[in-house]
């Protein structure tokens, strides 16, 4: 049995039962924000693809390879590789949870604004019409909440520290392969990225050589001015 | 999908392919036009079918129109600068141009960061620009509501980019994220629950691929863009420089017409209205219209305003 699935259903449970609890007992507003609470908590908990914290030791390709251990002797180099991979998940990982937190912030305030834009609908009028335009509310409170969030630093923060972490854990991947690749002697990146730009400076020469003389040294003169030029030349 | 007007290429370097139209009416011998459109998305939005055709508004007009598509760069193109897209393709692709019509001068229409390139070529070569007309372009980066600028302000470009291209995908699903209620929900949903038509359900599925028909970006020139115009907005305080050159904006001396959409959520009205300030133009014209960024190129009331309101202000110059 998966503990931390069961255990999860089982907070869950208890929220959902207090909240109807206090839904039962007159004091929804509190019960709806207890469980609003739980329910954001919850949503910032939830686990990564990528594994990030929970499975931040087996990401670890080389053993021994905790951040905090000291790298030294032959294998130095892949150790320090394999803490730097580990040490980009956690950080993905932690602004996922932040990026998460702010997304559960903007599902909120929608709602409560849906909620206060509601008028009551007699069970008879629930027609498609009426349904599309409660549908087009909820699209508008969710963009107008979202709108606040995306735009403050947070937010901004919380996704650039999630790409830069990405893009530090996909170059010490490509370092890793790089180091295997080399081994087996397979062609490799950096390779060809070498031949593309000596292909780059033989193009530039090329073109220097051929380019006919003056042509980018050239002063810019405006096209207004030379056809006032033109102009006073005919008159 | 290649676009619905007749067309020949005429010169082709690399991925890039400068496209001559065929006329559709009589020709007036005016200047030509040459559109440059955005590296991010592909260029047959600008003629997408019949009814829906920047470019068939202005051949109606007798205008000989030229357009350059940059292509799907690959990872041969991984060290492209924008200075290799101003100074060099850019630059060939008018060369090419004047020659043809034997001209001194061309007017340049920039769409997008298509308009940016453009900017920046006509500062560069203002005597090779007779008419400089951008649309739904950005001029200053940092403003208020332009989220996309926000977000990417704490992003290490170097890092992101590294040694490689940028992939299409990623920067649509950053484009989607710009407004993702509207963009991955209720645009389908709107779909769904209108009528039944077929010509509809084309239309829609014409935009949709090529919203999502984004080549990838040549990760040098992207770099490029992104830190120098998006984190440092050296555009709009005149601090750009390609190829080794000044991007002086003052440089900007020809007649300007600069549409903007006022409901644009990718570039933002006030990021484009700043060129009236920034450029030396005497001849200056903004038009505002109350467009979104796509509604710009295919809604019908673009068709019926954009097109025409371009071949009447060239008309006047």
């Amino acid at each position: 049995m998966n503990t931390g699935a069961w255990g999860g259903w089982q907070a869950f449970s208890d929220a959902a039962r207090s909240y109807l609890d206090g839904f039962a007992s007159a004091s929804p507003p509190n019960a709806a924000q207890q469980f609003s609470d739980f329910l954001r908590e919850q949503f910032e908990r939830a686990p990564q693809p990528w594994g990030g914290a929970h499975a931040a030791p087996s990401a670890m390709p080389f053993p021994g390879a905790l951040p905090e251990a000291p790298a030294f002797g032959a294998t130095r180099e892949h150790q320090q590789r394999a803490q730097r991979i580990a040490e980009a998940a956690l950080r993905m990982d932690a602004a996922q949870r932040r990026l998460q937190r702010l997304w559960s912030d903007v599902l909120r305030e929608a709602a409560a604004k849906f909620v206060s834009q509601l008028a009551p609908t007699p069970s008879h009028a629930a027609t498609p019409e009426v349904l599309r335009k409660l549908y087009d509310t909820w699209i508008d409170c969710a963009e107008d909440a979202y709108a606040r969030v995306a735009h403050g630093d947070a937010f901004s923060q919380a996704q650039a520290d999630f790409a830069n972490a990405a893009s530090q854990w996909r170059l010490e991947q490509q370092a890793n392969l790089e180091h295997w690749s080399k081994f087996l002697d397979l062609p490799m990146r950096s390779e060809i990225n070498s031949l593309t730009r000596r292909l780059r400076a033989v193009e530039e020469q090329l073109r220097t050589r051929t380019q006919p003389t003056g042509r980018s040294s050239a002063k810019p003169r405006s096209a207004s001015t030379s056809r006032a030029k033109a102009k006073k030349k005919r008159t | 999908m290649t676009g619905c007007s007749p067309r020949e290429a005429i010169w082709q370097s690399g991925k890039l392919t400068l496209y001559r139209y065929r006329p559709i009416t009589a020709g007036n011998g005016g200047v030509p036009l040459l559109i440059v459109y955005a590296l991010v998305n592909r260029p047959y939005m600008m003629d997408l079918k019949e009814d829906r055709s920047l470019i068939r508004g202005l051949l109606s007009s007798g205008r000989e129109v030229y357009l350059i598509d940059w292509g799907y760069p690959d990872g041969s193109d991984r060290f492209t600068t924008l200075a290799d897209y101003i100074d060099r393709l850019l630059a060939e692709c008018v060369a090419k141009v004047l020659k043809a019509h034997r001209v001194p001068a061309l007017n340049l229409l920039g769409v997008c960061q298509g308009g940016v390139l453009s900017l920046c070529y006509s500062a560069l070569h203002p005597q090779q620009v007779r008419n400089l007309i951008t649309m739904v372009t950005p001029v200053d980066f940092h403003t208020s509501s332009d989220l996309l600028s926000k977000w990417v302000r704490h992003i290490d470009v170097g890092t992101f980019v590294a040694d490689g291209n940028v992939s299409g995908e990623i920067l649509n699903q950053l484009f989607l994220a710009l407004m993702p209620f509207r963009l991955t929900q209720h645009k389908y949903v709107e779909l769904m629950s209108a009528a039944p038509d077929a010509a509809q359900l084309k239309d829609f599925l014409r935009v949709e691929q090529w919203i999502f028909d984004s080549p990838d970006q040549a990760g040098a020139a992207f770099r490029e863009f992104v830190t120098w115009l998006y984190q440092e907005n050296r555009l709009i305080r005149q601090q750009l420089e390609i190829g080794g050159r000044k991007v002086d904006l003052r440089e900007l001396r020809m007649p300007i017409l600069n549409l903007i959409g006022k409901r644009d959520h990718l570039v933002p009205p006030a990021a484009s209205r700043a060129l009236g300030s920034a450029a030396a133009s005497r001849d200056y014209t903004a038009l505002e219209l109350d467009l979104g960024h796509i509604g710009m190129y295919i809604s019908a009331r673009a068709q019926r305003e954009v097109p025409a309101a371009i071949i009447d202000w060239l008309a006047a110059r």
